[in-house]
């Protein structure tokens, strides 16, 4: 109960968040170089034309309206047409959005699973060689430049060895073949996705590793865990029931940012791999002044950051049962 | 019935400044249903000792010699499997902190069960669930509670509910460390009635540590005082505290207020305990002693038996 009002209480501070996000996105938009118009014209169009058109878009009407405007398209789902791809933004992005998740969750969620696993070994052997050897390795994954290791395993694994496709999320001719079945198609995908999953997991995992290890040796000197062993319980017990699910909180919260970001901060990954996620789209987007299909990105990151603060707030109140809010 | 005997304990930690002597050369024994105080200022080495008995030293601390006779066996050549058994089941603990004994993410009851299950292999969830409950009523503890998670209760519940994880397994020795420290006189008081009671009513030995002598004359038989490691007075109550030999422990009690005492001005002491990382050569206290003299810097006391019952480390007690 007290949880579903802290859920509607977040919601509402999600919407007067996101409204300020909107406006505020609106004048950056304005105040950004560029006219884009001057994009959209053809060089050709005489003066009166260019006119026509400016006045069909609306910009010569006064900042209010636009606004008005703005927000009335947003509420009613109208983000209006991509300039490069012709099509409605909505579409556009919708045909994005879920490689970029399918990609990203997955490589997080499957990280954050590791990193907590093979933290919570490293700190039980705190200074010992498998100690050691697993946080030297998390370190170097973790500091690792991430396009540099996504163009190294290509070069490696695709190029030089041939094992996995260079780029791209599937494979036209398996696509276009009618008699592919769905269990073909799919292990294309994930023939496809092995790479720039690969190249993911090693940057996050690293940094839940490390977080994990030292969240545990912190949870080790509580005062619960002498309760434990003066209990006599057996060190697998202490380890799994009585100091690791402690020492996960600060993982989830990890995981909940990386999720947040994943569209933004997957811009990089999406274009070394070619994936055609919806971070590779923004970059596109921005550098082409596709302003339409730019500002529905950026609308979405944001949807994106809020949901995930929310989701990570309610899964952390269900960790730990200190947590109501 | 000789329960524990511990003879000559000795325990150190390293650190980097070098090692410390935390407890040099303590000798006890504890009968069956007696209750025993240590007493002493921090770093005077009592919860060093409890948490020796335990085997439950952090890392960087070794026992360098001595032996603790439990029930007939040696606790310090013990493996750690057969350790396992002992703990709880034989010898349970109540700490410090009773604030963060409990682990917050798990219920009380579950916690309290979990001892019940590891060391009772007849024992199913249910049963252990209905003697949590039995647990709860001996401590005086609401069992509609049982289900709520630590910090859902006020600090004298989690201190009733730690006792009544000590007693779960029916154990033959509760160590309990500053049980009281962090709660107010009047909770104080309820928990060491609680204490006192379950102690008496289920014939358990008990090892109660603390700073404050008055609440280990309330509750203990026998008194332990403890300064830099050293039991520099041992015996009865009232021994110890009608007729102290040692001047530790006469300093101690003359700065002690009583509400009920004459009017007599609680006497401070002055100077500090000695450098544990390289003790004095003599007797430890001289530097504070009133009556110290030359011997007393060079060479080490020994003690001197007062009565049967009755020791003291100091060569000014006779």
């Amino acid at each position: 109960m007290e949880i579903r009002r802290f859920i509607l209480k977040r919601l509402i501070e999600i919407c007067i968040i996101f409204f300020v996000i909107l406006t505020v996105l609106f004048l950056l938009f304005h105040l950004s170089p560029g006219d884009p118009v001057t994009k959209m014209v053809d060089p050709t169009m005489t003066p009166e034309d260019a006119e026509h058109l400016i006045d069909q878009l609306g910009l010569n009407q006064p900042l209010w309206l636009q606004y008005i405007y703005y927000l009335k398209n947003f509420f009613s789902g109208n983000f209006g047409t991509s300039f490069h791809y012709g099509e409605p933004v909505f579409a556009v992005i919708l045909n994005r959005l879920p490689n970029t998740i399918v990609l990203f969750t997955t490589a997080i969620i499957l990280s954050a699973f590791v990193g907590i696993f093979f933290g919570k070994i490293a700190s039980w052997h705190k200074g010992k060689q498998t100690d050691t050897w697993i946080t030297l390795g998390a370190l170097i994954c973790h500091t690792i430049f991430l396009p540099w290791l996504a163009l190294l395993m290509i070069w490696v694994f695709a190029f030089k060895v041939g094992w996995f496709p260079l780029n791209g999320m599937i494979s036209p001719e398996v696509w276009t073949n009618p008699s592919a079945g769905l269990w073909h198609k799919l292990l294309d995908v994930i023939h496809h996705m092995i790479l720039p999953l690969a190249t993911l997991f090693c940057i996050h995992f690293g940094s839940y590793l490390l977080i994990m290890r030292s969240s545990m040796l912190d949870t080790l000197k509580e005062d619960y865990i002498l309760t434990a062993r003066a209990k006599g319980l057996d060190e697998k017990v202490i380890r799994n029931r009585h100091a690791a699910p402690n020492a996960a909180l600060p993982v989830v919260t990890s995981v909940g940012l990386s999720l947040a970001f994943s569209i933004n901060g997957g811009a990089l990954t999406e274009t070394v791999f070619s994936w055609p996620g919806i971070g590779r789209e923004l970059v596109f987007a921005v550098s082409n002044n596709d302003y339409p299909l730019a500002m529905a990105s950026f609308l979405l990151i944001a949807i994106v950051v809020l949901l995930a603060n929310l989701v990570v707030d309610v899964l952390y109140a269900y960790l730990d049962p200190r947590i109501r809010y | 019935m000789t329960l524990l005997a511990v003879d000559n304990l000795c325990v150190g930690y390293r650190t980097r400044k070098g090692f410390i002597e935390a407890v040099e050369g303590v000798s006890f024994v504890l009968k069956r249903g007696r209750s025993l105080g240590f007493v002493g200022e921090s770093g005077s080495g009592k919860t060093t000792v409890g948490m020796a008995l335990m085997r439950l030293l952090p890392d960087n601390a070794s026992i360098r010699q001595g032996s603790i006779i439990f029930e007939g066996q040696e606790l310090l050549a013990m493996p750690a499997a057969q350790l396992r058994q002992i703990r709880w089941k034989k010898i349970a603990m109540i700490f410090q902190a009773a604030m963060n004994a409990l682990n917050p993410i798990h219920r009380v009851n579950d916690q309290i069960a979990e001892a019940i299950l590891t060391h009772d292999p007849l024992a199913t969830k249910a049963s252990a669930m209905q003697q949590v409950e039995d647990l709860f009523s001996l401590v005086d503890l609401p069992a509609d509670r049982m289900r709520d998670y630590p910090h859902q209760y006020s600090g004298g519940m989690k201190q009733r509910a730690v006792i009544a994880m000590a007693l779960a397994c029916h154990p033959a020795l509760i160590i309990a460390d500053e049980p009281t420290t962090a709660l107010d006189v009047i909770v104080q008081d309820q928990i060491l009635s609680a204490v006192k009671k379950v102690q008496k009513q289920m014939n358990i030995s008990l090892i109660f540590i603390s700073h404050d002598i008055a609440v280990v004359a309330d509750v203990c038989d026998d008194i332990g005082v403890m300064y830099a490691g050293q039991l520099v007075e041992y015996g009865r109550r009232d021994e110890v505290f009608e007729a102290p030999v040692h001047p530790y422990t006469k300093a101690l009690l003359a700065s002690y207020l009583t509400l009920d005492g004459a009017a007599a001005q609680p006497m401070p002491f002055t100077g500090a305990t000695p450098n544990l990382i390289d003790p004095p050569p003599g007797c430890r206290f001289c530097d504070r002693c009133p009556l110290s003299d030359a011997a007393c810097s060079l060479d080490v006391p020994e003690y001197a038996e007062i009565t049967p019952t009755h020791k003291a480390l100091c060569f000014h007690c006779k």
